[in-house]
């Protein structure tokens, strides 16, 4: 057990100079391209990511037709957005479930860190760290406590364990004062946090 | 019973670190999700897959299956305390090398000397040889991703609303079975229609062949005990039908 803690002074540096000779090695081999790990993380600023979530979110708010066709039937109604990608890589079968007056929900892989990257992109480093892993099921209220969004007692918590095909996400509850908005707006206001159920939408600031 | 497995419920673990909303928390990690996400995207299983890849036309060496299951199988078979030890991407950076290594794409003696060079060089440039067919894959992987549904070979076995039991099956090196569900009671919220064909068998843990899916629901307190469980609280979990057993 003595070497558990004998971790590398220059740890990052290590990993750092690591991952870039296994990149030049693969180059060399033929196993990449020196374009392919750009064409992937460009993708995650350009076609994937929270702002399709956001886009989605915003238009089951002003439209509740759509939104009955979200949650109803989740690629169907993203389909009619026609955004690039969204049965893609860890979309395939995404399902949408909604926060109301009645019931919060929250998203959590227990295993290790499924996420709907089509419509949220990558999940941010909490999401996939063991603590909230542990309690997000064990002690979920308590969890959204400490992010700033305590439930009540009367009001049901679901807690969606993503542990075989299904990618789940969150529609938030549309803020207060957001009537006048246009979906651009309302947009903006999302968060990656709002759509795994660990903060609310807070009400547009009044200028 | 292996701790990888059952980090649901796990108590005593201080306040979630959710300030850190950074999804690579240095930059390198990037490169290493990428390297991950490339050789899925030319995993040499992709031409079984629903989305038509054409696979065999594009220009690569790399010639072996590598999915989130070959990932998830490293990181679960890990000695636990190893495991808490190093961060996410550190596990992945640790588990691909040693892959690469294992399958004689790279020799260890050849990434230990480029290490050297590149942590003595940290500016070194990498080799400048454009892939645009190999990356065009990338692409298509990414927009079509690699879906495991398929025709159901059997009927369903539950219906919704019927009481179900978690199965017990013994702790293999990967599993899609929460831990902290297993000999547990819930009820079928939703079938899923068509059957799901995960990466790889995973033996006596249970998944083989396609398999239907359910979204089972389960109470709080039937997980943790009434008095150690919080009010009011739903958890659901996708089960294949393998790690289902009937009421009666």
């Amino acid at each position: 057990m003595s070497s558990l803690f004998e971790y590398d002074k220059n740890r990052e540096a290590a990993s750092a100079a690591k991952v870039r000779a296994l990149e030049a090695l693969l180059i060399k081999k033929g196993v990449l391209g020196s374009d392919s790990v750009d064409a992937v993380l460009s993708h995650f600023e350009t076609v994937a990511g929270p702002f399709n979530g956001a886009r989605i979110v915003a238009r089951a708010w002003r439209d509740p037709e759509f939104k009955r066709r979200l949650l109803e039937d989740t690629p169907k109604a993203i389909a009619e957005l026609q955004f690039p990608g969204m049965t893609g890589a860890e979309g395939e079968h995404m399902k949408a479930v909604a926060n109301s007056e009645s019931v919060h929900n929250l998203i959590i892989c227990t295993l290790c860190s499924c996420y709907p990257w089509p419509v949220l992109g990558l999940p941010p480093y909490w999401y996939k760290d063991p603590v909230f892993r542990s309690r997000g099921v064990r002690e979920p209220r308590a969890v959204l406590r400490e992010f700033g969004v305590p439930i009540s007692a009367e009001k049901e918590v679901k807690v969606w364990d993503s542990s075989a095909q299904i990618r789940w996400f969150v529609i938030p509850e549309r803020p207060a004062n957001s009537e006048h908005l246009n979906e651009e707006q309302l947009a903006a206001l999302v968060t990656p946090e709002a759509m795994m159920g660990v903060a609310l939408v807070p009400p547009p600031q009044v200028t | 019973m292996r701790l990888q497995h059952y980090l649901g419920g796990l108590e005593n673990l201080g306040p979630v670190n959710f300030f850190e909303k950074k999804v690579f928390m240095a930059e390198w990690e990037k490169r290493i999700f990428g390297i991950h996400t490339v050789m899925m995207a030319e995993s040499a299983h992709l031409d079984k897959a629903l989305p038509k890849y054409p696979l065999s036309q594009v220009p690569t060496t790399f010639k072996d299956t590598w999915t989130w299951a070959s990932l998830r199988t490293g990181a679960e078979s890990m000695q636990p305390f190893e495991y808490f030890k190093y961060r996410y991407y550190e596990k992945w950076l640790m588990g691909i090398s040693q892959f690469f290594v294992d399958r004689g794409y790279v020799t260890a003696k050849e990434l230990a000397t480029l290490t050297d060079h590149y942590r003595e060089h940290p500016d070194a440039p990498l080799p400048e040889h454009p892939n645009p067919a190999l990356k065009e894959q990338v692409v298509r992987y990414l927009h079509h991703g690699d879906s495991g549904l398929r025709e159901p070979v059997v009927p369903a076995r539950f219906t919704v609303g019927e009481t179900v039991y978690v199965a017990d099956p013994e702790a293999a090196d990967h599993t899609r079975l929460p831990g902290f569900l297993r000999n547990k009671k819930g009820a079928v919220a939703e079938v899923y229609q068509g059957a799901f064909e995960y990466f790889v068998s995973t033996g006596p843990d249970g998944l083989a062949g396609p398999q239907h899916v359910y979204c089972v629901s389960f109470h709080a307190s039937d997980i943790w005990g009434a008095d150690k469980s919080e009010p009011n609280t739903i958890i659901y979990a996708d089960l294949f039908d393998a790690y289902l057993k009937p009421a009666h």
